[in-house]
Order: C-alpha cells, then sequence, then structure tokens
C-alpha cells in the first residue's frame, strides 16, 4: 500500500476504483492510462438506428469487461464522430479512449489498419494488459463491420426500390 | 546448471494446478530428479545440501523439489510411493500433511487437487461450512506460525502448505473459481481477449445493466440491480452444475464465461453502494 501511495502521489489522487485488485498487482498504472481514465475523451453515445453510424459491441469473458465503440462516418466515407462506453479495468477504459482518438479523421480502410500493438505501445501496457488492446482494436474492426453492413443493406434497398 | 533449469520449467506452479499435465510429464519429472540427485552429489556435500537449496529462495518450489531429491522414492509404474522425508517410512494418506510416524510436517504432493486437500468431493456444489472447518482444522496445525521453534525445514514445508491451503480455500469458496478450476483440471480455460461467439443481444444487456448502475441515484436502485444480478447468478450456478455433471464442458465454459460478466456487475454494486455512504 506504501508503494502504491508513493506512485500516485505525484499525480495526487485516489480514487477508490485505483485501489481495485488488479492495480495492486501491477504497482503502477502508466501515467497516460491514469490520464485516459481520469479523463476519457469522447465519453458517450451516438444514434444506433442512424445509417452513418456503426455501433461495435465486444466482451472478454476472462476478465468480464464490456466494450462498445460507435463511430460516425460522412458521406465521403471519413469517421467525423466516434463515442465510446466501456465497463472494465483501466487499461481497457483508456485502450477504448485512445481508439476513439484515433480513429477520428481517418477513413474507414485507414481505420482498419489500427493494431492492438499500436494502442498498447501508447499507452505502455504491461503484457498482463495486452488483452485489453486487443479488445479496443475489436471494438473498432466491429464498429466498421456494423456500418458496412448498414451501407450494404441501404444500397441493396436502393436498387430494389428503383426496380 | 541445466538440470535445475529443466526442474524450474517441469515444476513450476503451474504444474501444481495441473495434475493431468503432470502425469503426462512423470517420465520427464523422473529424469530431471536423477539428473539433479547426480548434481547434488557431485556438487554439494551432502550434510549441506538443505541449507544450500536455500539459497535458491527465488523459486518456492524448486526448493521443495530439489530437497526432497534425498529423500528415497519408490518409482513403479503404478502410484509414485512417498516416503517420509525425515523417518522414511512411507506416507500412506493422501494428502499426507504430517507423517503418521515421526510426526513431522510433509511437503505438498504433486498433483493433488483442491478439493483433496479440503477433502470435498470433486462436485460443484459443495458445503461451503464444511469447507471452512477444513480450513480452520488445517491451518489449526499448519500455520508457520506454529513452527517457529522447528527447523528451518519444517518451517519452509508449513509456509508452502499453508499457502497452499489458503490457495485452496479462497479457489472452492466462490462458485466461479470453483467452476473455472473444474474446467482447468480437465485442461479448460476461459481464453483471454475478446469472445467472437458471444451473443450480441446478451452483450448489449449487460452493456444496459451496467449503465443504470452507473447512473443510479439512490442507493434503493443500485440494490435492486444487486437482487437482479444475485438472482442470474443462482440461476447460473444451478445451469453450471447441470452442466459439469452431465461432462458438457463447453457449456460450462459458456456459461461461466457470463457468471464472470455479472460477479463484475455484483463487484460495481458493492463499490456504488459505498459511495452512496
Amino acid at each position: 500500500m506504501v508503494l502504491l501511495l508513493k506512485c500516485l502521489s505525484p499525480l495526487g489522487f485516489i480514487t477508490r476504483r485505483l485501489s481495485a485488485p488488479e492495480f495492486i498487482t501491477q504497482c503502477c498504472y502508466h501515467k497516460k492510462v491514469v490520464d485516459h481514465y481520469e479523463n476519457p475523451r469522447n465519453v458517450g453515445t451516438l444514434d444506433k438506428q442512424s445509417k452513418n453510424v456503426g455501433t461495435g459491441l465486444v466482451g472478454a469473458p476472462a476478465c468480464g469487461d464490456v466494450m462498445k465503440l460507435q463511430i460516425e462516418v460522412d458521406d465521403q466515407g471519413k469517421i467525423v464522430d466516434a463515442r465510446f462506453k466501456t465497463f472494465g479495468c483501466g487499461s481497457a477504459i483508456a485502450s477504448s479512449s485512445l481508439a476513439t482518438e484515433w480513429v477520428k479523421g481517418k477513413s474507414v480502410d485507414e481505420a482498419l489498419m489500427i493494431k492492438n500493438t499500436d494502442i498498447a505501445k501508447e499507452l505502455c501496457l504491461p503484457p498482463v494488459k495486452l488483452h485489453c488492446s486487443m479488445l479496443a482494436e475489436d471494438a473498432i474492426k466491429a464498429a466498421l463491420a456494423d456500418y458496412r453492413l448498414k451501407q450494404q443493406d441501404d444500397q441493396q434497398e436502393a436498387v430494389r426500390a428503383s426496380n | 546448471m541445466l538440470s535445475l533449469n529443466y526442474l524450474r520449467i517441469v515444476c513450476s506452479s503451474r504444474a501444481l494446478l495441473h495434475p493431468n499435465w503432470l502425469m503426462t510429464r512423470r517420465q520427464c519429472v523422473y529424469e530431471a530428479f536423477t539428473c539433479s540427485a547426480h548434481c547434488m552429489s557431485t556438487c554439494f556435500p551432502k550434510k549441506d545440501t538443505w541449507h544450500s537449496n536455500t539459497n535458491l529462495r527465488k523459486e518456492r518450489k524448486l526448493i521443495y523439489y530439489t530437497g526432497r531429491v534425498s529423500s528415497p522414492r519408490n518409482y513403479c509404474t503404478g502410484r509414485v510411493k512417498v516416503s517420509c522425508w525425515n523417518c522414511k517410512q512411507p506416507l500412506d494418506k493422501t494428502p499426507a500433511f504430517f507423517c503418521m510416524s515421526c510426526k513431522v510436517v510433509q511437503p505438498p504432493d504433486d498433483g493433488t487437487s483442491y478439493f483433496k486437500i479440503m477433502d470435498c468431493d470433486c462436485t460443484f456444489t459443495l458445503d461451503t461450512q464444511k469447507l471452512q472447518k477444513r480450513y480452520l482444522q488445517l491451518q489449526r496445525s499448519l500455520h508457520p506460525d506454529n513452527f517457529s521453534r522447528k527447523s528451518v525445514r519444517e518451517q519452509e514445508y508449513s509456509e508452502i502448505q499453508s499457502a497452499l491451503v489458503n490457495k485452496a480455500y479462497t479457489t472452492l469458496l466462490k462458485p466461479l473459481s470453483r467452476g473455472l478450476y473444474m474446467l482447468e483440471l480437465k485442461g479448460m480455460h476461459i481464453e483471454e481477449g475478446t469472445d467472437s461467439g458471444a451473443d450480441s443481444e446478451f452483450l448489449m444487456e449487460l452493456m444496459e445493466i451496467n449503465e443504470a448502475l452507473d447512473e443510479a441515484q439512490t442507493p434503493e436502485e443500485a440494490n435492486k440491480i444487486g437482487r437482479d444480478t444475485k438472482g442470474k447468478l443462482t440461476d447460473l450456478t444451478k445451469e453450471i452444475d447441470d452442466a459439469l455433471l452431465k461432462g458438457e464442458l463447453q457449456t460450462a465454459k459458456a456459461l461461466l464465461a457470463q457468471m464472470k460478466y455479472y460477479a463484475n456487475i455484483e463487484e460495481k454494486v458493492k463499490e456504488k453502494l459505498s459511495e452512496f455512504m
């Protein structure tokens, strides 16, 4: 516990969640992870029914984390907005927060290139938390797949309507 | 020393959790023992064997195995017969915490499951009261505090045994860890990473429960979610019991995964309620 306090004293805050067991075993979350945890970017929801919104919902059964990531794509195929909601450990929250930051401004194809290893590297995730970055990558892919499916359905509908 | 490194690989803590794994590799263990015995006799004078080994404090399990090399072992095609390290009498009971003849504490036997240690049937439904009684009974005799005046070797063994009993107790106490351990005994694990086969409706439902809990304004709202979650966990416990009795391991695995999600929600309910205080 003393080591824990020493790690965090420069940051000046200890919340209840940060005293969870996985925190203690790890000794210290990296300050980037703590930053995303305390100041998460893009928390929220987009309209699931909208044709321009893709929703990715993924779960990690080993640790019981649940992650939802949504993207809004404009007519040129560029991601203009992204939101996330994650219930899980600090690393999972940070990974999904970073993912929403990264997808913004990218095209759908560019967003597909985001790898979990890039996320893990950016957040300096320890080996035991690498699966959290994997979860974020899967969430991005799931959201893009959902968007693609909606676009295909849309096109099929347009074809049927014109016949 | 190459043989000690070999021992290190074989005798990792995971081996204690995987009795099946250890059984198939008994040949390797035998080879490692005989290699190590040779090394021990050439590198260390016999009387100093134990004290030299205690320098390898980093690998506790390693100490245990290298220490036991000096005790006689009978290798036959059937069960390995273990003798007391002190008086050399055979240890008939499994698990044998103490020698029947000289009453000295013994190191844990490889591959003994937590169920055997805690004297419980290997079933998902467990009498937790009986488990608790057994735990207290074992710790009364095995706790290191009882060995402060005994030899270093006995103190080491009591520490290892006491820690093992703690691990066995905490694993078997909760249904989730118990179920996961039962799967492990059969060689199954829940893989890390995304569950590609997860039902999206189920995940949606989990998301909604988590969001409702997050937005709960009163303890009553949080308590309601807590009660619903407890109900779901009770139902899942029954289903997992059925699946394990029928030997339907894949079903049990999927149900245990669901249980993990709800167990997390239960933890969050407790945190939420403490925030209201």
